[in-house]
C-alpha cells in the first residue's frame, strides 16, 4: 500500500486472480467452480473472530464515544446514568479559549513533524542507500530508535533538553547562550522542542519507506550523470526524488496521520504544558477526560480529533483501493 | 548490498549529522545509566567521570523493576499471540476472497489503524470497567489487540497474497478443506510474514503505555513503559536510576532488534503507520 513492495504483491495478486477466473470460467467443470465458491464462503469465515472482536473493541467504543459526546460524563457518573445534554459539550469546547489555542498548535506540530519529517526522511533514505558501511550502520541505529519504546526515547530527550542537560551544555561551551534555555518549559520553545522531537522519531520509518522506493533508481543513470558534471543537488533533484514521487504522496498522508495523533512524546516531555502551549487537541481529549475528569468533555474532542483523522484516512484509502482494483 | 565504486549522492555532513543525531542519545541512556546521581547534578554534558554502577545497584533493588518486567513480558507475549490469532486467519481471509467486502474492509480497517489513540482510550476505560476488567492484566491484553488488529492484518495480508493460489488449488482437488490448506499451505509459505509481524507486534506492545498507564489503577501494575513514563513526569527526576530502568527495559528489544533485523527492515515497508 505503501511501498513499491507492496504495489508488486498486489499486481502479483491481480495476475493471479486473474487466472482463477478464466481458469473456472472456461475450462472447469461446474462441479469444481461450485466447490471453489464454496470454499471461498468458507475463506471469508476466517475474517469472522476478526471481524467480531473489532466489532465488540473498535467500532463499538467508538460509538460510545459519540454517545459520551452527547451526555454529562463525569468521575462520579461515569459508572452510572448518563444525563442528555444535547450538543453542550460541543459548545462548551468551542467556546473555551483554550480551544483556538490548542488549534493553532496542533497545525503548527503537524506542519513542523510532516515537513522535517519528510525531508529529513528522504535525506537520510539517500545518506543511507548508498549500501556502504556507513550507510548500514546509520541504518540499523535509525532502527532500532524505531522499535524503541516511545517512552524510552522521550524520556532521553527531555534529558538532553533539561537546564543542565547536553544540548544547553554545549550551547553554553560555545557561548552561543549564557543562560540555559528552558526547551521543555519556556512555554516559547515547548511546542517546538516536542515537534522536532517528534521528527526525530518519525525519520527512521520514513527512511525506509523512501529507501524501498529509491531501490529501482538505476545506479549507471547517476554515474552518467555525474560524468557530464551533474552536482549532486541536481542528481537528487532530477534522479533521485522522481522515483520516491510515488511514495511520498502516500507517505506524506501518514506522516500527517502520525504527528496529528501523536501523543507519547508530549505526555512524556511537557504533559500539554506549560499551560496549554505544548497541547494538541488529541492531548487535550486526554486532559480533559483523564486529569478533569470530565468524560463527556474529553469525549467531544476526540470525536472532532477522530473527524479529522477519517479525512485523511480516506484519501490514504482511496490509494489502497486503487492499486486493489486495478 | 556492498557494491564497489558507489557515488555518494549527498554530501558526507548529512550523513554524519544523522550519526550524531542518532547516536548521541542511544550513547547518553547508557553513560547516564552508569553516571551516580551527584555526576549528573553538576554537569550532565560530561563525558568524563568515574563510572559506577550504583544506578543499577538500587534499580535492582526495587522490587518494582521485577514485577515491571514480568508484566511487560506477559503483556507484549500475550498481546501478540492473541492478535496474532485473530489476524492471521482474518489477513487470510482478505488476501483471497474476490468479494465485494474486502475493499470496504480494507478501507475499515485504515480508518481503525489510525484512530487516535485516545479516541479509543475514553470509551474502552467505561467499557472495561463495566466488565470489571479495569487494573486486570487481563483487561489491558485485550485492549492492546484490539488496538494493534487492524495494523496486523494490514501488514499479514500481502504475504498471503503473494502464496500462489494454484498450490492450494492442487491441494483442494485432492481434497484437503479450507482449514487443512490453509494449515498446510498458505501459513508455511507465509511463515516469513508470520515472523516479521510477531516481531512488529511485540515491539510495539512491550512500548505501549497509555493504555497500560490508564487501565493499571495501581503503580504496582504497570509495565515497565507505564513505569518509565511515570517517572519521567515526576519532579526531581533521579536521571541515572531512570536510565537505568531505560536500559533494562531495552533489554527484550535489543534481542528482538537483533534477531529479526532483516525482516523488519523490509517487513516495516508494507504499508504501516506507527
Amino acid at each position: 500500500m505503501v511501498s513499491p513492495i507492496t504495489k508488486a504483491t498486489s499486481r502479483q495478486d491481480r495476475s493471479d486472480q486473474v487466472s482463477q477466473r478464466s481458469s473456472s470460467g472456461v475450462s472447469a467443470p461446474p462441479k469444481t467452480a461450485r466447490g471453489r465458491r464454496r470454499g471461498a464462503g468458507a475463506r471469508l469465515a476466517f475474517a469472522l473472530p476478526a471481524a467480531a472482536l473489532l466489532l465488540a473493541l473498535a467500532v463499538w467504543p467508538v460509538v460510545q464515544l459519540a454517545r459520551m459526546s452527547l451526555h454529562e460524563v463525569t468521575g462520579a457518573t461515569l459508572n452510572h446514568e448518563w444525563d442528555f445534554i444535547g450538543f453542550d459539550n460541543y459548545t462548551a469546547l468551542f467556546d473555551s479559549p483554550d480551544f483556538r489555542h490548542v488549534v493553532t498548535n496542533t497545525l503548527a506540530f503537524v506542519v513542523v513533524v510532516t515537513v522535517l519529517g519528510m525531508v529529513g526522511g528522504f535525506l537520510a533514505a539517500i545518506s543511507v542507500w548508498s549500501g556502504t558501511r556507513g550507510g548500514n550502520i546509520l541504518l540499523a541505529m535509525m532502527v532500532f530508535v524505531w522499535a524503541l519504546p516511545p517512552v524510552i526515547n522521550g524520556s532521553i530527550w527531555k534529558f538532553l533538553l533539561g537546564d543542565s542537560g547536553l544540548v544547553n551544555g554545549v550551547l553554553k561551551a560555545t557561548g552561543i547562550t549564557s543562560q540555559s534555555i528552558g526547551f521543555l518549559y519556556d512555554s516559547r520553545f515547548a511546542l517546538w522542542s516536542v515537534a522536532l522531537v517528534n521528527a526525530w522519531a518519525v525519520i527512521p520509518f520514513n527512511a525506509l519507506i523512501f529507501r524501498a522506493s529509491l531501490i529501482s533508481v538505476d545506479e549507471s543513470v547517476l554515474e552518467a550523470a555525474e560524468v557530464d558534471g551533474a552536482g549532486p543537488y541536481q542528481r537528487i533533484r532530477y534522479i533521485l526524488a522522481p522515483h520516491a514521487r510515488a511514495a511520498a504522496t502516500v507517505l506524506t498522508v501518514l506522516t500527517i496521520v502520525y504527528a496529528f495523533r501523536s501523543f507519547d512524546f508530549i505526555y512524556v516531555m511537557t504533559a500539554g504544558g506549560p499551560g496549554t502551549s505544548s497541547t494538541t487537541l488529541p492531548y487535550l481529549a486526554y486532559v480533559q477526560a483523564f486529569a478533569k475528569l470530565n468524560y463527556g468533555a474529553g469525549a467531544a474532542t476526540a470525536l472532532l480529533s477522530l473527524g479529522v483523522v477519517v479525512v485523511f484516512a480516506l484519501v490514504y484509502a482511496r490509494d489502497v483501493r486503487r492499486n486493489e482494483e486495478n | 548490498m556492498h557494491r564497489t565504486h558507489r557515488r555518494e549522492p549527498v554530501a558526507f555532513g548529512y550523513r554524519l549529522f544523522l550519526y550524531v543525531v542518532y547516536g548521541v542519545p542511544l550513547l547518553w541512556i547508557v553513560l547516564t545509566s552508569f553516571k551516580s546521581q551527584g555526576d549528573v547534578l553538576t554537569s550532565q554534558a560530561t563525558v568524563i567521570f568515574r563510572p559506577t554502577l550504583d544506578a543499577y545497584r538500587s534499580a535492582l533493588a526495587d522490587p518494582q523493576l521485577a514485577t515491571s518486567m514480568r508484566q511487560s513480558a506477559i503483556v507484549a507475549v500475550g498481546t501478540t499471540a492473541m492478535c496474532l490469532f485473530f489476524a492471521i486467519p482474518a489477513a487470510y481471509a482478505l488476501a483471497r476472497v474476490t468479494s465485494k467486502i474486502v475493499i470496504p474492509a480494507l478501507a475499515l480497517l485504515v480508518v481503525l489503524q489510525m484512530i487516535p489513540q485516545t479516541a479509543n482510550l475514553i470509551p474502552l476505560f467505561w467499557l472495561l470497567s463495566q466488565m470489571g476488567l479495569l487494573n486486570t492484566t487481563l483487561g489491558l491484553v485485550i485492549a492492546d489487540a484490539a488496538l494493534l488488529l487492524p495494523w496486523a492484518v494490514l501488514l499479514l495480508r500481502p504475504f498471503f497474497s503473494v502464496v500462489p493460489i494454484p498450490i492450494e488449488e492442487a491441494s483442494t482437488i485432492d481434497g484437503a478443506g479450507a482449514f487443512r490448506s490453509f494449515f498446510s499451505i498458505a501459513l508455511p509459505l507465509a511463515r516469513n510474514g508470520v515472523l516479521t509481524v510477531c516481531s512488529i507486534l511485540f515491539l510495539v506492545s512491550w512500548g505501549e503505555f497509555l493504555y497500560a498507564i490508564t487501565f493499571m489503577l495501581s503503580p504496582g501494575n504497570y509495565p515497565m513503559s507505564a513505569l518509565i513514563a511515570q517517572q519521567a513526569g515526576a519532579f526531581g527526576i533521579d536521571w541515572p536510576r531512570m536510565m537505568a530502568f531505560a536500559v533494562v527495559s531495552a533489554v527484550p528489544v535489543f534481542v528482538v532488534y537483533v534477531l529479526n533485523y532483516r525482516l523488519l527492515r523490509t517487513g516495516l515497508t508494507l504499508g504501516a503507520v506507527k
